[in-house]
């Protein structure tokens, strides 16, 4: 088994982050809910878990990859380590709309996302397909309750397509909320502005297109 | 029983403090208590030269930490001043430790006192259940106020107790009395949980049987010279006494509320969980302590419910109640693990030892040679042995600490347990700053204040030329401390640095505490 582009590991518990200080070869992601968590452009998850760890829940980590439609390749176990490669079988990447180097944390993960200043916009050119919107507000300030929601609304080629509204977190409400939207073949572009009453916040975007 | 037992239990506890201390780093709190005990030593260097100006000079010395009372940190500065300044004896940290070591041992002597009223069995392990855990073990080493109020409640325990007759003491109802107030006084001085104290030695009063009753009540005048103590040990009050006392009592009332992480959940703020002290210290502690904690405190209350409560347990029940009851409330401030309410844990120990000596009785003769002794023997090491493993494990990560019933650190992490407090568990990156960083380098503490960066440097822990930088963009290295509430912290690191990859870190049992990341290029960076 070697890993090839398009390959993520997803470390088991997400605590395990251990595992940074040793793997070079691939992009390391601590997801916390791999049911729900967006792999943009990855085609393999690697799980390596902790499998001896007390509480270490890979047994429900495995079930959330099945829900989502991944399948498990061979597993192997390196004392008490346990590597098991999973097709995603997800819808194609046609294009990553932020294509973010940054990384920057809501409701507690490291999320690739570009920041936006508030109010802020950002515009890229990408074909139709299912576009896909993430945004947060970064930090602790996101559980400051006091302070106004931020609209976000998704533009193709001037014209509405959808908006999210991202409130201040209080969980267990997700504080990085998503937008899925079908859009007409062809090229388009995108645009994506984020509005707020309270602009001090920092404020993260990532956006994709996917084969619908 | 004589005191020559407790005496040596106290000496015990006061040796072993003394001798782990060394690689205990400086909590965020120590920071600002170094930082006043300078100050105060200062002020008593002044005192000795100059008494009246010293005394005009009380605010400016004085107005420094502001929000706790000066009994404590007067013994760290006199402490820092006789072994330190004067007799160069000890190095700086070890020093202002040193009150605290001697309160842990005053807190042995205590419960070593209540346990010996059941018997000799019950005076080592009342005091040795307290400390065989690395959560109280450690705070037991630190120039700090938790245990030192921890102590001084077993000790106001123990002075209302000979004072209305419960123990044997002095004759004298003066002395009993005067020592009293004395000691009330000095836990008056060292923290305010003290206020809790006199209601609950009221409310035990009034549940006393007549006989005892009427002496009890009689006693209760005598907190009334307590605060004299206070304002003793406390030379900011010397000037503007009202205004300094209500800048005290108001920042306790209206005081912070730091995210804490609690079974998956960032609390932040009233109301917190009714049971939360309790959850805490069922993970947090070793499984014999926890186990026979919750047993005695469920055997004082059923006892008590049968009105089958002597007159001691029923202080000790009493104590521990009012240790743990503010923070039951919902909306006390609940950060900082379980060090608020050791005290709670401590007077349940007695007791503790009690049910483990009787369950001990019971396996006693169950083979032709297992005699008491050796039965009490392996019985007390089947209980401490968790918690020496603990301890020899762990220290000096003692807020890291989690017991059987989390799954140890692991299972705690995956818990969604708060996995450290405070910063000292940066220790244990600092020799490798030390060996990597380049000369001048400016390194992220992250929770490290720069008060506990100064001590570090001035201790030799941290090369001198190493800088403090504020965040991530302005440093060479950065030493960040899992914390779930800065978690931003980490990603802000990569994208500054532009990696991902640590350099180095303190993993205790896989689970990350301190996660060093050098910039691309610099010695030490992967």
């Amino acid at each position: 088994m070697r890993a090839k582009p398009g390959d993520e590991l997803q470390i088991w518990p997400p605590w395990a982050e251990r595992a940074r200080l040793f793997i070079e070869a691939l992009p390391v992601r601590a997801e916390e809910d791999l049911r729900a968590a967006d792999y943009p452009g990855v085609d393999r998850v690697w799980l390596l878990a902790l499998f001896r760890s007390p509480r270490n829940g890979v047994g429900k980590a495995r079930e959330d990859l099945r829900a989502r439609g991944a399948t498990a390749g061979e597993r192997v176990r390196f004392g008490s380590l346990e590597l098991e490669p999973w097709e995603l079988h997800a819808p194609k990447l046609l294009v990553d709309l932020t294509a973010a180097r940054e990384e920057h944390e809501v409701d507690y993960v490291s999320r690739p996302c570009v920041l936006v200043r508030l109010p802020g916009r950002f515009s890229a050119r990408g074909p139709g397909g299912a576009l896909h919107v993430r945004a947060g507000i970064v930090g602790e300030r996101a559980y400051q309750t006091s302070q106004g929601p931020v609209r976000v609304e998704v533009r193709a080629d001037g014209a509405l397509l959808g908006d999210l509204t991202v409130p201040p977190t209080v969980p267990p409400a997700p504080g990085w909320r998503k937008l899925d939207l079908p859009v007409p073949p062809g090229d388009h572009l995108y645009e994506i502005a984020a509005t707020s009453r309270d602009t001090d916040r920092p404020f993260c975007v990532a956006a994709w297109v996917s084969e619908g | 029983m004589s005191r020559r037992l407790p005496l040596a239990v106290a000496c015990a506890v006061f040796v072993a403090l003394f001798a782990t201390a060394a690689p205990v780093g400086f909590v965020r709190d120590e920071g600002y208590y170094f930082e006043a005990a300078k100050s105060y030593e200062q002020w008593l260097v002044l005192l000795v030269r100059d008494p009246f100006a010293a005394i005009r000079a009380t605010e400016r010395y004085w107005s420094y930490n502001f929000e706790h009372p000066g009994l404590a940190k007067l013994l760290f500065a006199i402490s820092h001043l006789l072994f330190t300044s004067t007799l160069r004896f000890l190095p700086d940290a070890q020093s202002w430790r040193l009150p605290g070591f001697f309160f842990g041992a005053l807190l042995a002597y205590w419960l070593a006192v209540l346990g010996g009223q059941r018997s000799r069995a019950c005076a080592l392990l009342a005091p040795a259940l307290f400390f065989c855990a690395e959560r109280t073990f450690f705070h037991g080493h630190l120039a700090a106020l938790d245990i030192p109020i921890c102590a001084l409640t077993a000790g106001v325990g123990v002075a209302w107790a000979r004072a209305i007759g419960l123990l044997p003491g002095s004759a004298s109802p003066l002395r009993g009395g005067l020592w009293l107030a004395f000691v009330y006084g000095c836990s008056l001085a060292v923290k305010h949980n003290a206020w809790v104290l006199p209601p609950v030695l009221a409310v035990h009063a009034l549940l006393l049987p007549a006989a005892s009753r009427r002496r009890a009540l009689l006693a209760l005048p005598w907190f009334l010279l307590s605060p004299l103590i206070l304002f003793a040990a406390w030379p900011l009050l010397w000037h503007d006494p009202v205004k300094h006392l209500g800048d005290w009592i108001a920042f306790h009332t209206h005081h912070v509320h730091y995210a804490w992480y609690y079974f998956g959940r960032e609390l932040r703020a009233p109301p917190f969980p009714v049971l939360y002290p309790l959850a805490v210290l069922a993970v947090a502690l070793p499984l014999p302590q926890v186990t026979l904690g919750a047993a005695a405190g469920l055997r004082l209350l059923w006892d008590f419910s049968r009105r089958r409560l002597g007159d001691l347990r029923l202080l000790e029940l009493g104590l521990a109640g009012g240790a743990l009851l503010p923070f039951l409330l919902g909306t006390t401030p609940i950060f900082g693990g379980i060090k608020h309410w050791l005290a709670f844990v401590a007077l349940l120990m007695p007791e503790a030892a009690a049910l483990l000596e009787e369950t001990i009785g019971i396996a006693t003769g169950a083979f032709p040679w297992l005699t008491r002794s050796r039965a009490l023997a392996a019985g007390a090491l089947a209980a401490l042995l968790p918690g020496l493993w603990q301890i020899a494990h762990l220290h000096p990560y003692g807020t890291s600490a989690y017991g059987e019933l989390a799954g140890d650190l692991p299972g705690a992490a995956s818990l969604g347990m708060q996995r450290q407090y405070w910063s000292n568990n940066v220790t244990s990156v600092l020799p490798w700053l030390n060996a990597h960083a380049i000369r001048g380098a400016r390194v992220f503490f992250h929770e490290v204040n720069a008060e506990s960066y100064r001590a570090y440097q001035q201790s030799g822990a941290l090369r001198d030329d190493i800088r403090y930088a504020s965040g991530p963009w302005d440093a060479d290295y950065a030493a960040l401390q899992w914390h779930r509430e800065f978690r931003d912290r980490e990603p802000e690191t990569w994208n500054a640095f532009g990696t991902r990859m640590p350099a180095t870190g303190l993993y205790l049992d896989e689970v990350p505490q301190v996660v060093v990341y050098a910039r691309p290029g610099l010695p030490g960076a992967p």
